[in-house]
């Protein structure tokens, strides 16, 4: 601390609380404006309307406790999102707990029963009807977008639990790798081979839902 | 000519099947691939047209996440609360913040 006595330019005033808080927060207004947000943030992670809505609801309550905690800093809706999202995981991890053993399964081993051939002079290649068949995962011309959305929707809630909730933390919240692996309690190279194989699923499952 | 030998041996030893090629196509849209992995990548997807698909259609999904990341934290695919769900929630949380 001491130290910023002589750095010049830093002003102590500057390390100490701001007086004015740039944001407050108005908790009466909470649900109308953000009930819909939160829930949406909750559906696309989770997929389950039951569940979003405890969470909504959980989320209100939990932010109403720590009230006096709030800073100021960031706006009203960023705060609350994030107490959302540390719900989210911790359903997330509930998940794993429920099938802890199926974790195991998840070492560093690209092999997959599902996809791959096991048998000696074929070792690892595409089982047949599990490769690639088109030559485009989407179809051909303008694509209506919201068709798009309830495909990738579908195709997420058929992942096994472990998988999705990689997938979605990687490719929908953009967390850095270290922060997935820290909340999921897995390695690198487990949360490489988990993408692997998310991606392996939901190319094979968009195909299928193309062709049909 | 035992030279050859000798570089047909390495590199056979080192041929990648389409587990592990369809593994570093989804890596490497994360990560920099170091150079025996990019080249084994490469020999492989010369000899294999399966994973050949397989890598433009990766790069196609990554692409379709995206849009849908765009659209699902927008209204166009947004998901809505029931109003009975909100006015549920509504009701709990005045009580809540009346208790205060």
């Amino acid at each position: 601390m001491r130290i910023f006595y002589l750095v010049p330019g830093i002003h102590l005033s500057t390390l100490s609380m701001p007086d004015s808080p740039e944001h407050i927060l108005e908790p009466q207004h909470w649900m109308e404006r953000y009930g819909d947000y939160l829930f949406n943030f909750a559906m696309v992670r989770l997929n389950d309307r039951e569940k979003a809505e405890d969470l909504v609801q959980e989320t209100f309550l939990a932010a109403l406790k720590a009230r006096e905690r709030f800073m100021g800093k960031s706006n009203e809706r960023t705060w609350l999102t994030s107490i959302l999202k540390r719900k989210i995981i911790d359903v997330y991890r509930k998940k794993y707990s429920a099938r802890e053993s199926s974790l195991d399964a998840y070492e560093v081993d690209v092999s997959d029963g599902d996809f791959y051939r096991s048998e000696n002079p074929f070792k690892g290649h595409w089982m047949e009807g599990k490769g690639p068949n088109s030559h485009s995962l989407l179809p051909e011309g303008e694509l209506e977008e919201s068709e798009l959305a309830g495909f990738i929707q579908q195709c997420i809630e058929g992942l096994p639990p472990q998988l999705g909730a990689a997938f979605i933390m990687k490719m929908i919240d953009e967390e850095d790798s270290e922060t997935i692996c820290k909340e999921l309690g897995i390695t690198p190279s487990n949360l490489w081979v988990m993408l692997h194989r998310a991606r392996l699923r939901m190319r094979d499952c968009l195909e299928q839902r193309w062709l049909k | 000519m035992r030279m050859w030998t000798r570089m047909m041996e390495f590199m056979s030893k080192r041929m990648i099947a389409c587990d592990e090629a369809s593994f570093l196509i989804s890596y490497r849209s994360d990560h920099r691939l170091g150079f025996l992995r990019w080249w084994q990548l490469k020999f492989h997807l010369l000899t294999c047209h399966l994973c050949r698909k397989y890598a433009r259609q990766i790069v196609e999904l990554n692409r379709s996440m995206e849009i849908y990341k765009e659209q699902c934290t927008h209204e166009s695919c947004a998901h809505h609360l029931s109003p009975e769900a909100g006015t549920r929630i509504g009701h709990k949380f005045e009580k809540e913040l009346n208790a205060k």
